[in-house]
């Protein structure tokens, strides 16, 4: 299994560097304009985790390796991905060693070194840096320069997936000559270095307005003579998504613009103008409900929503749980508020294909009548106004989200799905800036859940969910003692679940690790602490004379930009 | 003077002046009505004389003094001034007979443009109408300024800068930089402190003594335009009752209004004024857009009969250069 | 006047270190954290990690006290520094930094400021000229067509909001006609004739939504003043004195209008450099307004903290400007 997919993985890269378009000379197609909504702030990806900045970095600075639109790790700057069949990960699974490819120069001329990768992990590994893409180096005991081409990671425990450092767009690697009077407390003061960072990609910053523009140039010391082939970048910020779409749609001033949030009729009215076509690609980003498994009345003071505060009445049974989820038809939230962005899920781990689970299918269709029926059995019985009630317990929630006009749309309709099976809703939302803020101090934030259900979108980076699902372990609910931070929202506890993430920390092997990871999403979601209901995908338009653009969830949206080429 | 004055020919012959005020009301301000603020005046006023024009306040008085001098627009009637009707004169023609006719406002201190200095204020009218250099401008302006009592340095100052009366002062000279003829004194001391009434008074006096001016003197100070005015034209409710010499009217009033007017006058002799008989008018004024249809006083008449209610009193020469508006007057 | 001025100057002292306690304290106390827009992958305690490496675990006060160092003693300082070109001290002083950027707020405020005061400043400058006539030819001819269209016209420009004209011009001109492009390069750099014209065709749009607006709002005060002046007995003297007709309204009814507009417009001069942050997001113009909203959305603390304090003090400023202006224009009035 191994073997086919080095294979895969050989014939991918094999791919990607016969790709060659149309264009064979560097800097032919003349100016390329990006348009990205939100606008970049800094170039540095280790001081900004935005999306806009790790992907506006994209185009200088790059990984060791990175994933292809089907999720597939392919080698960038190394010769191949280290396996323990190729010796590179080491049979105890603390070892990682990296070999670069020979040849590869800095924007500046000097060469790529082993070096630089050390740097790089030393860099975002102190604590007062406050790097923002530390979580990639979790458990890294070490990263040494063997030779100037070798670079190994050492972990402090076994890592069965050792892909977190120097893998894809988050964890690029950093030029040490340029950075090493920026560690630590001095990271935000190089303003120069964050601004221009020099790179290994096929373009260098030529001029930078923060959170506004920038102007990239095409690398001279790219490793692909021919590449890029557009000689400048232009990379826009700022506007909504309405504009942005419209820009590349309908007034053609742009070849590209990113994550257009629009509702699906406009967009498909903008795109029936003809100067270019969407494009949208699936990772791992699911719309969900996190239930809350503790109580949350306020009556209980300081112990509202925490374990100590008791069970919730009603929504630890799943009973109760998978009725509220056959109740809500997916397919209508989905073209109501999404379109080609969302499809319906029934997993909290929806992709790479290895890794989603079918065994929680029959929720993908709505079916009321099978919904009564559980709770009729369970024992919930309609009162007089229609809700239903038992031993004195009504099943009436307070449902929550960010404020986002998507989001309201989708609360109206579940308010209504659920109504026709005797559950009562009362609505709210939150601004986001609060909602995912994570003050302590703000009764309002996703981590406190003050409320019965909450609904957001989450997703981990890269294809191993491992870190992801480590956030419903019992060690990881928010509470006052650990200051509401951690990512068990649902307060879900299972010593089960606890014990088969051990293993799957333990598991190597993709097959084998799917397995385990397709597990603990479907306890999750039998227990009804997560019930999952889109997935959602980017959503990007290209004008129809851009060519090259392979949409890629996994990574950079940008990551084979290098590829790109004007069409006629 | 006096006789003097009767003799020559008249400067201001006003012919029939009325000026009517368009009332406009309604969502697209439609016209409704109007206001004859003064409605068919004919008078004359003579080379070197002063009319006193007396009224209570709305009668029309300051109107009528406006419109003679064309500030505003006269609805009908002829308006000659020293030979030309100037009513029909538009833009161009009209500019050039300014210099010879000019006016004294009530309030000396709205009349001066505030951002300018008096020196500016008095020169303007100068560099428009004539040509002279910088320095005769400048002459002239501190030969007005000496004229009116002023200390030339003053040109220098703005208006804010004196009291009511030396604004007053200022207004005069300035009316005075072209040369004029004729002077409308629109209650020129109304706003000024009695002490200071008289100064000016006598200013004006004075200047007509030395530059020949003929003024028409509007006021509603019967006292003032006795001791100034050489004859009197008395107005109610935008007509003329009654206009005689100063002495035939303060001594025989023709018009029950006049004599009612009169009578308000306080006397400085004790004596007299122990026995002076007030005619107290009842009523209000009635409203100029709605005026009675006969007299125009018969609302508040003492005398008035069935006749005054319906029928307008003719404007007549009821003894030999005493004019009034009553069917009753003999 | 100069003694009115400095006793001014100094008592804005007080009230703009009172400004400044409030901004901060407001911002400390509204909800909105800079960890909020990095993606939910980050785990919470690289997010601790984060606000501590932003001062933010340090006390309210201490924070307060510590921007106030860096904004009157080191930023200018630091201003010094480069005009001068010498060095004071070690010259290595801590700056005001943004969050987001994690560059010095100063210099994002100086590398905007250009197209703000291009943008917004020329559109207060095209507003005026357009409502001063306006308001002149209404006001004379009160209740004529012309006035009344005039009338219209600012309503609708006063009343309509510019996120609504914005959307419209770039219907009409960007998406349909192909005119003039919707979004605003800010890379351009006018170096001969035809990048002067796209300079100005960018710039059309958005200075034109803004100039409805402030002319609606000139004109409007221009009418009135007008109106009021028109009916002085200094107007008629004018005319009985003679006076063209041209005279008569430009020189004495105009400038005697012009006081209080004047001061009014002086009044809105902080605006321009606040830009406008609905029409400089439209357009994607990189001017303070946009600046601002997004350290508002990502609740980029000392940057909102610096720009609000430095419209504080333009508007206290401007306050002093429209006063001693008044003190000019009017030889009435006098500051002794």
């Amino acid at each position: 299994m191994i073997k086919s997919r080095k294979l895969m993985l050989a014939t991918a890269a094999a791919l990607a560097l016969s790709a060659t378009g149309a264009a064979a000379e560097r800097g032919a197609d003349g100016q390329l304009n990006i348009l990205y909504w939100q606008a970049v702030s800094v170039l540095n990806p280790f001081l900004s985790g935005g999306t806009k900045d790790v992907e506006g970095s994209s185009l200088v600075l790059e990984p060791l390796a990175r994933y292809d639109e089907t999720g597939t790790m392919v080698p960038w700057l190394v010769e191949d991905i280290p396996t323990v069949e190729n010796g590179g990960v080491s049979e105890d699974l603390t070892t990682i060693t990296w070999k670069i490819k020979d040849g590869i120069k800095w924007s500046d001329g000097t060469p790529f070194t082993a070096e630089d990768v050390a740097f790089t992990a030393a860099y975002c590994m102190d604590e007062s840096g406050g790097c923002q893409q530390a979580a990639n180096f979790s458990d890294v005991a070490s990263v040494e320069a063997v030779d100037p081409l070798t670079v190994k990671v050492t972990f402090a425990v076994p890592k069965p997936f050792p892909y977190g450092p120097f893998v894809g767009a988050q964890s690029p690697v950093l030029q040490k000559a340029q950075f090493q009077d920026c560690m630590g407390a001095a990271a935000p003061t190089c303003t120069e270095a964050n601004f221009h960072p020099i790179g290994t990609g096929p373009f260098v910053v030529q001029d930078f307005k923060a959170n506004d523009v920038v102007v990239f140039a095409a690398n001279p010391e790219f490793r692909d003579p021919e590449k890029p082939a557009f000689s400048t970048v232009v990379f826009k910020g700022g506007g909504d998504a309405a504009s942005a779409a419209r820009s590349v749609l309908e007034t053609g001033e742009f070849d590209y613009a990113w994550n257009l949030q629009v509702e699906p009729e406009i967009l498909s009215q903008m795109e029936a103008a003809g100067r270019g076509e969407l494009v949208s690609a699936f990772g791992t980003s699911v719309e969900r409900f996190e239930v809350n498994m503790t109580d949350p009345d306020p009556a209980l003071g300081d112990k509202r929503s925490t374990v100590e505060g008791g069970p919730h009445p009603f929504l630890t049974d799943p009973a109760v749980t998978k009725a509220l989820s056959l109740a809500i038809d997916r397919e209508i939230l989905v073209e109501a508020g999404y379109g080609a962005a969302g499809q319906v899920t029934c997993n909290l781990v929806p992709a790479p294909e290895a890794y989603a689970s079918t065994a929680n299918d029959w929720c993908k269709t709505q079916d009321i009548e099978a919904a009564n029926k559980l709770l009729d059995d369970a024992g919930w019985v309609a009162g007089s106004d229609g809700i239903r009630e038992k031993d004195g317990v009504r099943l009436s929630m307070l449902y929550q989200t960010s404020t986002n006009s998507v989001r309201q749309g989708t609360q109206a309709l579940i308010k209504q799905m659920w109504s026709e099976i005797g559950v009562e809703t009362e609505l709210r939302n939150v601004d986001a800036s609060v909602f995912f803020g994570g003050d302590p101090a703000s009764p309002d934030t996703f981590q406190k859940l003050y409320a019965d259900v909450e609904m957001f979108t989450n997703n981990f980076d890269g294809t191993d969910p491992q870190s992801y699902l480590a956030s419903w372990r019992c060690s990881e609910i928010p509470s006052p003692k650990n200051n509401w931070l951690g990512g068990n929202n649902p307060r879900y506890c299972s010593e089960e679940y606890d014990a088969l993430f051990e293993e799957l920390s333990k598991t190597a092997g993709i097959e084998q690790r799917a397995v385990i990871a397709k597990q603990l999403n479907d306890m999750l979601v039998e227990a009804g602490a997560i019930i999952p209901l889109i997935h959602r995908g980017g959503v990007s338009a290209h004008a129809n004379s851009l060519g090259g653009v392979v949409m890629n969830e996994w990574d950079s949206e940008l990551w084979n930009i290098a590829d790109w080429h004007r069409v006629e | 003077m006096l006789d003097a004055a009767t003799e020559s020919a008249p400067l201001v012959r006003i012919q029939g002046l009325s000026k009517h005020f368009p009332i406009h009301a309604g969502l697209i301000r439609r016209q409704v009505g109007v206001i004859s603020a003064v409605d068919r005046l004919t008078f004359d006023i003579r080379r070197g004389e002063t009319l006193g024009l007396v009224g209570e306040s709305g009668c029309g008085k300051s109107t009528a003094g406006r419109t003679i001098l064309r500030l505003y627009e006269a609805t009908e009637g002829a308006i000659i001034f020293d030979g030309t009707d100037i009513a029909g004169l538009s833009g161009e023609q009209l500019r050039r007979m300014r210099p010879r006719m000019q006016m004294i406002f009530q309030d000396p201190q709205a009349c001066l443009n505030p951002r300018m200095t008096v020196g500016q204020i008095i020169a303007e009218p100068l560099d428009e109408h004539g040509s002279l250099s910088r320095a005769d401008k400048r002459a002239r302006v501190e030969e007005l300024l000496d004229a009116v009592g002023m200390n030339k340095g003053f040109a220098n100052r703005y208006p804010h800068e004196f009291s009511g009366g030396q604004r007053q002062r200022i207004g005069i000279a300035r009316a005075l930089a072209l040369d004029p003829d004729f002077i409308v004194c629109d209650e020129p001391i109304a706003a000024l402190d009695v002490s200071i009434q008289a100064q000016v008074v006598n200013l004006l006096e004075d200047l007509q003594e030395r530059l020949g001016l003929t003024y028409l003197f509007i006021s509603h100070d019967l006292s003032m335009v006795r001791h100034i005015a050489d004859r009197v034209a008395v107005m109610y409710l935008g007509k003329m009752a009654e206009l005689a010499s100063r002495d035939a009217l303060y001594h025989e009033p023709l018009h029950p209004y006049t004599r009612a007017l009169l009578s308000a006058v306080p006397v400085a002799d004790p004596k007299i004024e122990a026995t002076r008989k007030r005619v107290i008018l009842q009523g209000d004024v009635p409203s100029p857009a709605n005026p009675p249809k006969g007299c125009r006083f018969c609302t508040r008449c003492p005398i008035a009969v069935d006749k005054c209610q319906w029928e307008v009193p003719e404007w007549r020469e009821a003894r030999p250069g005493h004019f009034v508006a009553c069917h009753l007057a003999e | 006047m100069l003694t009115f001025t400095i006793r001014r100057l100094l008592l804005a002292i007080p009230t703009l270190l009172a400004i400044s306690f409030i901004i901060f304290a407001i911002l400390d106390l509204s909800p909105g954290d800079p960890t909020s827009q990095i993606p939910l992958t980050v785990p919470p305690e690289v997010r601790e990690h984060i606000r501590t490496s932003l001062g933010l675990d340090e006390p309210f006060i201490v924070r307060y006290l510590l921007w106030l160092k860096q904004f009157f003693i080191n930023e200018p300082l630091n201003i010094l520094e480069e005009w001068t070109g010498y060095t004071f001290g070690d010259g290595d002083r801590l700056r005001i930094s943004s969050w987001a950027t994690r560059s010095p707020v100063v210099d994002l405020i100086v590398e905007r400021l250009p197209q703000t005061l291009w943008v917004v400043g020329m559109s207060y400058v095209v507003g005026a000229l357009i409502a001063i006539p306006i308001g002149v030819i209404s006001a004379y001819k009160q209740y004529s067509w012309f006035d009344q269209v005039g009338t219209f016209v600012s309503m609708i420009g006063f009343s309509v909001p510019t996120f609504f004209t914005g959307l419209l011009l770039i219907v009409i001109f960007a998406v349909n006609l192909q005119w003039l492009p919707s979004i605003y390069d800010t890379t351009l750099r006018v170096t001969d004739w035809s990048s002067f014209v796209a300079q100005i065709k960018q710039m059309i749009m958005p200075t034109m939504v803004l100039a409805l607006y402030n002319a609606s709002q000139i004109s409007r005060f221009m009418r009135a003043s007008m109106l009021d002046n028109l009916n002085q007995d200094y107007v008629r003297t004018a005319r009985a004195k003679g006076m063209k007709e041209k005279t008569v309204v430009l020189v004495h009814v105009l400038r005697n209008s012009l006081i209080p507009v004047v001061t009014v417009i002086a009044l809105g001069v902080p605006q321009v450099f606040g830009g406008a942050i609905i029409t400089e997001q439209i357009f994607k113009v990189n001017g303070l307004g946009q600046l601002l909203i997004i350290g508002i959305q990502g609740a980029d603390i000392p940057l909102v903290q610096t720009l609000t304090f430095i419209f504080a003090v333009l508007i206290v400023l401007f306050n002093l400007v429209a006063d001693i202006l008044y003190g000019v224009l009017d030889p009435r009035i006098r500051y002794d």
